[in-house]
């Protein structure tokens, strides 16, 4: 099957600080990767690299390629709005706006230029149902967002992001504010997506990413140490510093 | 030893720094205090609701009654009479004698049927209308045709009081030839309308301009030299004395508004001016509203495709309209207090009916007029300030109101 993402030699500079080196790597389609690695090495900012988020810090630089379906992500001719409907991100922290819940769905088709209530209301609930939080929320619809608990708020978050009906959803830590409950829905709701979603996970947690992904890759000071299937990172990695990393002696 | 002789000293310096801090509210609670003090004893006896209908300037007629009604009869006293007013039987009318300011005899009131309700105005030859009775009108001069059938006169004109007039007019008046009637003025219903333009024009104009240019400065702007170097010079502009702003007023933006066909200093000149001395204070506000919207929000917005336009517009914006908010209600305090900056833009004459292109005074202005004449009005000018103080009150409880409002609908 062919890669979603393909990433060659990707390296990316805060003003003279190499913060990425020289990664390679490839991601499925329709599976689960987890990032993992200690904190500073480098994840978040791989990961809006995806997305080109990246963009907007004014002394980012990068080199090398990354190929999205294919086609350059940096091409000088890429449509960066369009291709974030594409691909969309969840945060570490929620980060509801300060509207309704509808608002709040209905906020990245609406810029997309759909205007019919009609149409809103019925991606509206759809998202709110492949997120898990139709039942929670379907009477309150025109509350504010800002009343909702953390966890729904997080899911009101995937759910927007739903909504756009992206390729690809980018998470960074997505469980870190959360407890475990909301946490283990979060979870069950990640495997539910997977079936229609590429999902790429950033976490600290070793058994989420185990629990959940299909792929893992360890990063290390902003290299990629190692990139295999879950099941041989936890079981079998080949590194030793990735099995320093995943025992816990490390970092 | 050593360890107790320490806490006494800093049990003393301890009191000295905290009777400080009391001493310094105290100071200002007091000043605050005898401000208001000051303003309530001289000026609450002046405010009265005549002051906001009325115009400043006091204005006369020639008044004359419908020929038909023009005769004696015979009316009920009314039942509410106050002690010091006189009722005319035969004519319907009660006259009183009003002792502030100049000596006059004003009328009060008027039974049902009284001839007094078919006056005709008589002042623009060969053009008379029907003149409507108000309270309060000062009756100055009466011609009127006696038993006797001879033309005769009465009137506070000739030192008579309201006592004396309803003597005459009950003894002695058969005919009402014509009769002087002046209105009392020195109301202030025209510097409201005017302080009114000044506000729509000043915002109207600084509010976009200034809301923009903080978007510009703190969402699109690359945050280099440039940038900063604005910034700066706008913080400078809240600096610049209020007066220079209206010397820039008359000379640059004068011959702006003698293109719409001002001829004269006018309140759009007036609006314009503050409107360019309210952008800093509006620039600043927004900015600093802007700046604690969490990045994480626009982040957000951009991560679903929103482009930066949409975000600022759609996201950050609303978020930041309980801080426009606050910029807007500094301006408006800065536009009722302002006098310095307007009295080269709208001039000083009090007027009445003010208009786009016409000269008019803000109720400051109204004030500086009245402390400038001949006499200066205190009494009056207190009264002003206490109208001034009692709207800016009011528009910060409801400016509170309407942002927490804003806050519980989001939060
Ligand atoms: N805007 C920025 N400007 C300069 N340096 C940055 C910027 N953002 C991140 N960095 C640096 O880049 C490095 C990688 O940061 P990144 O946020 O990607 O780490 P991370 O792996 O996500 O860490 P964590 O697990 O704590 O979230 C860090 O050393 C950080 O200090
Ligand atoms: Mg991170």
């Amino acid at each position: 099957m062919e890669p979603i993402f393909q990433v060659e030699h990707l390296s990316l500079y805060y003003g003279e600080k190499q913060v990425l080196k020289d990664l390679n790597i490839e991601i499925k389609k329709n599976k689960i990767t987890a990032l993992i690695g200690p904190s500073g090495c480098g994840k978040s900012t791989f990961l809006r690299c995806l997305n080109r988020m990246n963009d907007l810090i004014e002394n980012c630089r990068i080199e090398g390629n990354i190929y999205f379906e294919q086609d350059d992500l940096y091409h000088a001719k890429r449509d960066v709005v369009e291709l974030r409907t594409k691909v969309g991100m969840v945060f570490q922290k929620p980060n509801p706006f300060p509207m309704s819940i509808f608002d709040n769905i209905a906020y990245g088709p609406r810029c997309q230029g759909i205007k019919k209530k009609q149409v809103l209301m019925e991606i509206v609930e759809q998202a709110l149902k492949k997120a898990a939080l139709w039942d929670e929320v379907k009477d309150r619809l025109q509350d504010s967002a800002m009343g909702l608990s953390g966890g729904q708020q997080q899911r009101l978050c995937i759910a927007r992001a739903i909504a756009m009906e992206p390729e690809v959803i980018l998470m960074d830590e997505p469980t870190s504010a959360l407890d475990p409950i909301a946490t283990a829905k979060i979870e069950e709701l990640i495997e539910q997506l997977k079936k229609s979603y590429t999902i790429i996970i950033v976490t600290h947690s070793m058994q989420q990413a185990s629990r959940v992904s299909d792929e893992t890759a360890f990063f290390l000071l902003g290299e990629i140490v190692e990139f295999d299937a879950t099941s041989n990172i936890f079981q079998h990695p080949k590194d030793k510093r990735t099995e320093d990393y995943i025992t816990g002696r490390f970092g | 030893m050593i360890q107790r002789q320490r806490n006494k000293k800093r049990r003393w310096s301890d009191y000295i720094c905290n009777g400080m801090t009391y001493g310094a509210s105290a100071i200002s609670a007091i000043v605050l205090a005898a401000i208001l003090f000051f303003v309530f004893i001289k000026g609450a006896s002046s405010i009265r609701w005549d002051l906001f209908v009325q115009d400043y300037w006091p204005s006369n007629y020639s008044i004359t009654i419908e020929t038909d009604k023009n005769k004696v009869g015979e009316f009920e006293v009314p039942t509410s009479l106050d002690e010091d007013a006189y009722f005319s039987k035969k004519w319907g009318i009660v006259l009183k004698d009003e002792k502030d300011g100049e000596e006059s005899v004003v009328m009060t009131q008027i039974v049902p049927d009284s001839p007094f309700h078919y006056l005709l105005d008589q002042s623009v030859k060969n053009n008379i209308s029907s003149f409507q009775w108000k309270e309060g009108l000062m009756l100055e001069k009466l011609d009127y045709v006696d038993k006797q059938g001879n033309t005769s006169m009465a009137g506070s004109l000739f030192m008579q009081n309201a006592e004396d007039i309803v003597k005459v007019l009950d003894e002695d008046v058969t005919q009402i030839t014509s009769m002087y009637v002046k209105t009392k003025g020195g109301g202030i219903r025209g510097s409201i309308i005017s302080t009114f333009y000044l506000l729509g024009i000043s915002l109207l104009f600084a509010l976009p301009i200034g809301v923009s240019a903080a978007l510009y400065l703190h969402e699109y702007a690359r945050k280099n030299k440039v940038c900063s170097w604005l910034r700066s010079m706008i913080e400078m502009l809240t600096g610049v004395p209020s007066i220079l702003y209206g010397l820039m007023g008359v000379s640059v933006l004068f011959p702006v508004t003698q293109m719409f066909g001002a001829t004269t200093t006018n309140l759009l000149l007036g609006g314009l001016t503050l409107a360019i001395l309210l952008l800093p204070t509006i620039i600043r506000s927004t900015e600093e509203a802007l700046r604690v919207i969490p990045q994480s929000l626009r982040d957000g917005s951009l991560s679903l495709g929103a482009t930066s336009s949409q975000t600022i517009f759609k996201v950050v914006l609303p978020c930041a309209i309980p801080g426009i908010l606050t910029g807007v209600l500094l301006s408006i305090g800065r536009v009722i207090g302002e006098s310095a900056a307007l009295i080269y833009t709208i001039g000083t004459f009090i007027n009445d009916s003010p208009g786009l292109l016409t000269q008019g005074t803000s109720l400051a202005v109204h004030i500086w007029s009245m402390m400038n004449m001949e006499q200066p009005n205190f009494e009056m000018a207190a009264a002003i300030s206490l109208i001034i103080l009692a709207f800016v009150c009011l528009l910060n409880i409801s400016m509170k109101i309407l942002s927490k409002y804003w806050y519980r609908k989001w939060n």
